[in-house]
């Protein structure tokens, strides 16, 4: 059972208003520690603000939030004094050079000795892979250049949680891998708290996700549970011949709460999902159910597992149906 | 791209964490950093090159120059003033005073109305804020290291030339009393302005307004003092006047001196008030 401790992030009923907009609608989320947790949202769904709130960059208008125990808004730099921050698009004091940007970031949270500093940039420069841009004036950096150093700089002081406003949106596929490298070597020692509408990046390293749509959380969880689907578990049987009555024999049994044919499918192969809600049950009798009839042949028969594209559309449309 | 994947494993030992006031958490961090902008680029020797050209020409050309010409030219006001020397002596002290004055107000808007528009802008300032940084803080950092840059490059530096030269131009040392007071008004002068133009930053987002109201008060204010004399008393509007006075050892009438030095102090101490109010409740 997780303790509530164990929460880096807690948001209880968070919202944020600019005048007549209301970007954040009572926002509730809870980001457990040492999570990858991905922050999923179409653009304008309130993912930026929800950060701002929690750097303190920017106040609520209702409910509350507390991270590691302490209040957004009363305790707010002490907060950032374990947070490390990337926006979503690094700015930086152009007239220093990569170094001169680690020492300063450095300069807030440790007042020496000069050498343990310098130490740290290396430490941190060689971590982005940008050692040998060192020295350089920041004006000259591609983007995927300065992305890299915004991580450095936002990991300088060994936070305890890091916070990144779409770390890969704006790289090409190569720096975006070489972020996605770097946010998974870094899980070990902190916690990621990261934006982005890139599903595949969430896929790839996330443990947790959120999906905010209209400033409110339309789905939250481990990504395995979001990715089983919102219906409960669901059973895919791909049959050949005939099926005649397999839907209504599948439904009546006690344990399936739902069966339905699944469209696209031809030359005499049809496939059903199967919702049931008694797992034990399902995987010990439904195959054995489907296979009673001497005239279907079971071509293919698995738990469903949706792409997180499907759960994030289904979600976001069914939203804005809603409205 | 070459990563080194033990790097993050690897700790830093014996890093000591900043011990700071908590209501100015970030403040040594920040100076740092506005000195480094200040003196860690060209614009510490740009600055001083400027200042120190401009206003000490001006006030060489004046005391060598000026003279001879206004003499040749049959000016009545070079023997009013007691011969081309004393006539030089009084238009270089005047010109340095109270042009000076001016030219340091316009100098202290323009050089400092996008300290902090360029940084909300840029969004170097939510990442500075993103870091333990009490919001005070930032402001007077920003404050302080202006303050030492143009006190010692606009002010100071110019200050130690004209000086200089009015003792050359005079074949003695210029009376260091009434030169330092006339300095002292130049100085209130300037932060009002600075504090102003400070103010009017966190209050706007973009520099036509900053720049807009900070030069409107003080050419405005030159021309209001025509129509409204009262507003002397409560404003810097005569200070440039004051300053050139003072500095020239005559006695000013201590209703135009104290009453605008006074209420000019409490304005910049009421805009670096405002100042940090409104940073506090700015919004990234």
């Amino acid at each position: 059972m997780i303790q509530t401790s164990d929460y880096v992030i807690e948001t209880h009923g968070l919202s944020k208003s600019f005048g007549d907009v209301q970007a954040l609608r009572g926002v509730d989320l809870s980001v457990p520690r040492h999570s990858i947790f991905g922050f999923l949202g179409p653009n304008g769904a309130g993912k930026t603000t929800l950060m701002k709130l929690l750097l303190g960059l920017s106040r609520p208008t209702g409910g509350s939030a507390s991270i590691f125990g302490h209040d957004i808004v009363a305790d707010s730099v002490a907060i950032r004094e374990r947070i490390g921050y990337l926006p979503q698009q690094p700015r930086f004091v152009e007239h220093m050079t990569a170094r001169e940007n680690l020492r300063l970031a450095a300069r807030f949270f440790f007042s020496g000795p000069p050498a343990a500093i310098e130490d740290r940039c290396d430490e941190m420069l060689a971590l982005v892979g940008l050692a040998d841009r060192a020295e350089r004036p920041i004006k000259g950096f591609s983007g995927g250049e300065k992305q890299r150093l915004g991580i450095a700089l936002a990991q300088v002081n060994y936070p305890d949680l890091l916070i990144l406003d779409e770390p890969a949106s704006a790289l090409d596929p190569l720096g975006r891998q070489a972020v996605l490298d770097v946010m998974i070597r870094l899980r070990k020692y902190t916690t990621i708290f990261y934006s982005t509408h890139i599903l595949d990046d969430v896929q790839r390293v996330s443990d947790t996700v959120a999906i905010l749509n209209h400033g409110q959380v339309a789905a939250s969880g481990p990504i395995g549970q979001l990715l089983s689907g919102q219906d409960g578990v669901v059973y895919t049987v791909t049959v050949k011949g005939a099926v005649d009555g397999l839907g209504e024999r599948l439904a009546a049994l006690p344990w399936v709460t739902q069966a339905t044919a699944a469209p696209g499918l031809r030359n005499g192969v049809s496939a059903w999902h199967v919702a049931v809600r008694d797992e034990t049950e399902a995987e010990a009798a439904l195959l054995r159910h489907v296979l009673e009839d001497p005239n279907t042949t079971v071509v293919e028969f698995s738990r469903k597992r949706y792409e997180l594209e499907e759960v994030f559309v289904d979600l976001v449309k069914g939203d804005d149906h809603g409205r | 791209m070459a990563v080194n994947i033990d790097a993050s494993t690897a700790p830093s030992t014996g890093l000591l964490r900043v011990q700071e006031w908590r209501p100015l958490r970030g403040f040594a961090a920040l100076l740092h950093k506005e000195n480094s902008a200040w003196w860690g680029t060209r614009r510490w020797w740009a600055n001083a090159l400027l200042w120190a050209g401009m206003l000490g020409g001006l006030v060489a050309l004046v005391l060598w120059v000026l003279p001879s010409m206004a003499e040749l030219a049959g000016d009545p006001s070079v023997a009013a003033a007691g011969g081309p020397l004393a006539f030089g002596l009084e238009m270089g002290r005047s010109l340095f005073f109270e042009l000076g004055t001016l030219a340091l107000a316009i100098g202290v808007i323009v050089l400092w109305q996008d300290a902090i528009v360029d940084e909300k802008q840029s969004g170097v300032a939510e990442w500075l804020l993103s870091k333990p940084v009490a919001r005070r803080a930032y402001i007077l950092a920003k404050l302080a290291a202006a303050l030492l840059a143009v006190l010692a490059l606009l002010i100071a530096l110019p200050a130690l030339i004209a000086y200089g030269l009015l003792s050359l131009r005079g074949g003695a040392l210029y009376p260091p009393a009434p030169f330092l007071a006339g300095l002292g008004i130049m100085v209130v002068h300037t932060l009002f302005y600075l504090t102003l133009t400070l103010m009017l930053g966190t209050l706007f987002n973009s520099r036509p307004p900053i720049l807009g109201i900070s030069l409107g008060v003080l050419l405005g204010g030159s021309l209001l003092v025509s129509f409204f004399k009262p507003s002397i008393y409560i404003t810097p509007w005569i200070m440039s006047k004051t300053a050139a006075l003072v500095a020239s050892g005559q006695p000013a009438p201590p209703e135009l001196l104290w009453p605008p030095l006074v209420a000019s102090a409490l304005w910049c101490l009421i805009f670096v008030l405002a100042a940090l109010a409104a940073f506090e409740k700015t919004e990234f």
